[in-house]
């Protein structure tokens, strides 16, 4: 038992200095994030979403926007939280669809971006 | 009975995690918890992302009684934040408990919150139950949490977490759980052992 608590112990106290060095990652990532926020690609929707913190989250809205029709895919961005919709050729979706399902999936959109 | 109960949660062999008991609108979610106390499997399905309905079964190994109920939990509020998010639930089960030849109805009700964002996370629970002469107990529960590293979408994902569980009417009143989390797809498991020596093993799967 005292060994498991010990092991346990060090691995929370091991994650502290991993703690600051990924503080400093992310914000310099952050920088990268808001000049390069949209990837500019013909029939991409970026959607920037509030609420987005795990991979539950993001394959609840892969699951939601996978049964669109006008949707091939999605891709999310956990860093960014931003979720980028591939659309099939031909296909459009509204942006009062898109706010809707997801917020009826729980969570916010902040901002939508279609590239041109 | 025991060997039933545990052959139950074999067969079915999913499940889903409390601190999350409500899923995006058609999904699925299973959980098998166990621990020092009980063993148990819920299973539930969410028509929205603000309640599920599910069916739960555990089984109390020290009186040997076990609780079947249909559950529903409510999403009571919602904060959604860009690098956070937290939750309030409330969670309500009506069913039947049985030991031996004594079968009584049972309902149990409480309040579950959380906190997270991708390097830390918190949680607190609790839940009366009611159960005829069978049981009637009040328990909580406490967790905290932390990512040793954060891991893109899709990632294994790893979690240490230290649980604190207060049953006013144990026998150990508080009981102290390291655990470590893995989280991968659509699986997320959990494994400790506590201060009184008891394994901790909980497996959710999200579909």
């Amino acid at each position: 038992m005292k060994h498991i608590l010990l092991t346990l112990s060090a691995l929370c106290l091991l994650g502290v200095p991993a703690v600051a060095s990924a503080q400093e990652t992310e914000a310099e990532q952050s920088v990268a994030v808001e000049e390069s926020v949209v990837p500019e690609t013909a029939g991409d929707i970026h959607v920037k979403v509030k609420g987005l913190v795990c991979d539950f989250c993001a394959r609840a809205l892969e699951k939601v926007f996978s049964k669109q029709e006008a949707v091939s895919d999605i891709d999310v961005n956990l860093d960014t939280k931003i979720i980028t919709i591939n659309l099939n050729e031909g296909r459009t979706i509204d942006d009062a669809t898109i706010t809707q399902l997801i917020t009826d999936s729980g969570y916010n959109v902040e901002g939508i971006h279609r590239a041109e | 009975m025991r060997f039933l109960f545990l052959m139950t949660l074999c067969l079915f062999a999913v499940s889903h995690a409390e601190a999350r008991p409500v899923s995006y609108p058609g999904g699925w979610t299973s959980m098998i918890t166990n621990n020092g106390d009980r063993n148990a499997l819920h299973v539930h399905y969410s028509p929205t992302a603000k309640m599920s309905v599910g069916l739960r079964s555990e089984y109390w190994r020290d009186d040997d009684t076990v609780i079947n109920a249909v559950q529903v939990n409510n999403l009571l509020k919602r904060w959604n934040e860009e690098e956070s998010q937290a939750n309030i639930y409330l969670k309500s089960g009506i069913g039947a408990a049985s030991r031996d030849d004594d079968v009584d109805p049972a309902v149990f009700t409480g309040i579950a919150m959380d906190w997270e964002n991708r390097r830390f996370f918190t949680s607190y629970e609790n839940r009366y139950t009611k159960a005829g002469d069978l049981k009637d107990f009040y328990m909580q529960s406490a967790r905290v949490g932390i990512a040793p590293y954060i891991g893109d979408y899709g990632d294994l994902h790893t979690w240490a977490m230290l649980e604190v569980d207060h049953s006013p009417q144990g026998e150990d009143h508080f009981t102290v759980t390291p655990m470590v989390r893995f989280f991968k797809d659509v699986h997320l498991v959990e494994a400790g052992v506590s201060n009184r020596g008891d394994v901790l093993f909980n497996w959710v799967i999200r579909y």
